[in-house]
């Protein structure tokens, strides 16, 4: 392990806004951390947590979840629902001690290119300091190791 | 005359009448402890109901098997307040259509006596004040308490040990009444969400997927818990989760058979705090 610590990000991310300010922080020519992988869908309404435990269990060390400001969803409302899921949510990850830190929720919109960059920036600065998201990997290792499953 | 009695009574007049085809209620059980699920479609067999202390269980479950009322007929079933906000809930999510369940209510009062409940139908029971008010057991609140007063690494490794636990046998999701998808997230196989075999992480993943889908839907009956085999305080999730559904959607599950489903409904000034 003499490599320096590269943490992994993923992003869910609405194509409507934040898909499009990631785009915008691309064609601006902004720089931002590469340590990003970006998955687009429809809507936050579309995001499952069962999409940030997979995540974090497939080698996530932080997942960033991001779409339209309310008001603004393409579809009306999706953001409103999924703004009371990630509510609920969180309060899961939290009662059973998943780190909440590793797990951030943003709105940013179309024009909202640098806001993009700079949360990414910071996200993988956090996440540099935080360290490698070590408890589920070991437990997939736990799996990986036990062949009999 | 007692209330095991009357209540065998009525359910033989409902039988006869024809106003119900079938009536959920409970049996002997095993021991002398124990009571099973009783199925009558006949008046001859309602006088085998019984009705004491230890019919704890939460019959609404039958209610949301498959094929059981799409006849458009009528079922009457035994219900404690707990089972009663399960019907609530279930008739809020459009599983149940309010005119097809009679409710035999009744109420287990300091743990030994029994008392019925008035009402038949589930617009005659206003439970939502006493639900308001109802908190769930001491040890429940003690327990949940404790893990919230722990670190985040101490909180996961509560829960692993205890997920360790876990043989995937399903048993909580077969108890509860709210658990009625006809295909369960678990059994889909393409994508696989939650692995199959009983690992701690595959554990984590179902247990978490349990919890996160009864957020904001959970009669508190304590069904999960007293079905688990390996003893996992499943409660104290469903605890949580209604506690902040609460707090942060001043919402409570089954107050009433009109709410919206918490998880299907907002507000535009929900509290988002923790979004950047």
């Amino acid at each position: 392990m003499s490599d320096p610590f590269e943490p992994k990000i993923v992003a869910f991310v609405c194509t409507y806004c934040t898909y499009a300010g990631a785009d915008l922080a691309g064609t601006s020519r902004l720089k931002y951390a590469p340590n990003v992988r970006i998955v687009r869908l429809p809507c936050t309404g579309r995001i499952s947590p069962m999409f940030i435990l997979k995540a974090l269990q497939k080698g996530a060390d932080s997942v960033l979840v991001s779409g339209c400001h309310p008001g603004d969803c393409h579809f009306t409302s999706g953001n409103y629902h999924a703004r009371r899921r990630w509510t609920v949510f969180r309060a899961l990850l939290s009662f059973t001690g998943i780190p909440e830190e590793r797990i951030r929720f943003s709105w940013i919109s179309a024009a909202e290119g640098a806001k993009f960059a700079e949360l990414i920036n910071e996200i993988t600065d956090d996440t540099r300091k935080l360290g490698p998201f070590t408890q589920y990997q070991e437990l997939q290792k736990v799996i990986e190791t036990q062949s009999s499953y | 005359m007692g209330i095991q009695e009357q209540y065998r009574s009525e359910a033989a007049a409902l039988l006869s009448s024809g106003e119900v085809k079938l009536v959920i209620g409970f049996g002997a059980g095993s021991t002398a402890d124990r009571r099973r699920p009783l199925f009558a479609r006949t008046p001859e067999e309602a006088q085998k109901f019984v009705l004491d202390a230890a019919c704890i269980a939460n019959l609404s479950t039958y209610l949301v098997a498959e094929g059981l009322l799409s006849d458009g007929k009528k079922v009457g079933v035994f219900l404690k307040p707990d089972g009663i906000r399960s019907v609530n809930i279930l008739i809020s999510e459009a599983q149940l259509k309010p005119e097809q369940v009679v409710i035999l209510g009744y109420a287990i009062e300091s743990g030994k006596d029994v008392a019925a409940l008035e009402g038949r139908n589930i617009s005659d029971f206003s439970i939502g004040e006493k639900i308001r008010k109802l908190t769930p057991p001491p040890h429940v609140i003690e327990a949940a308490e404790k893990i919230e007063a722990m670190s985040a690494e101490e909180r996961f490794e509560y829960w692993k040990e205890e997920f360790s636990k876990c043989i995937k046998c399903y048993a909580c999701r077969q108890v509860c009444p709210m658990c009625y998808c006809r295909r369960c997230i678990v059994d889909v196989n393409q994508p696989q969400w939650v692995s199959t075999s009983s690992h701690t992480l595959g554990n984590f993943e179902w247990n978490l997927v349990r919890a996160f889908h009864l957020a904001g839907r959970c009669a508190s009956c304590g069904a999960c818990d007293r079905a688990c085999p390996v003893n996992i305080p499943l409660r104290l999730v469903n605890y949580r989760m209604g506690k902040e559904v609460r707090s942060a959607f001043d919402y409570v599950a089954g107050e009433n058979s009109d709410q919206k489903p918490v998880l299907a409904s907002f507000k535009q000034d929900d509290p988002e705090t923790f979004i950047l």
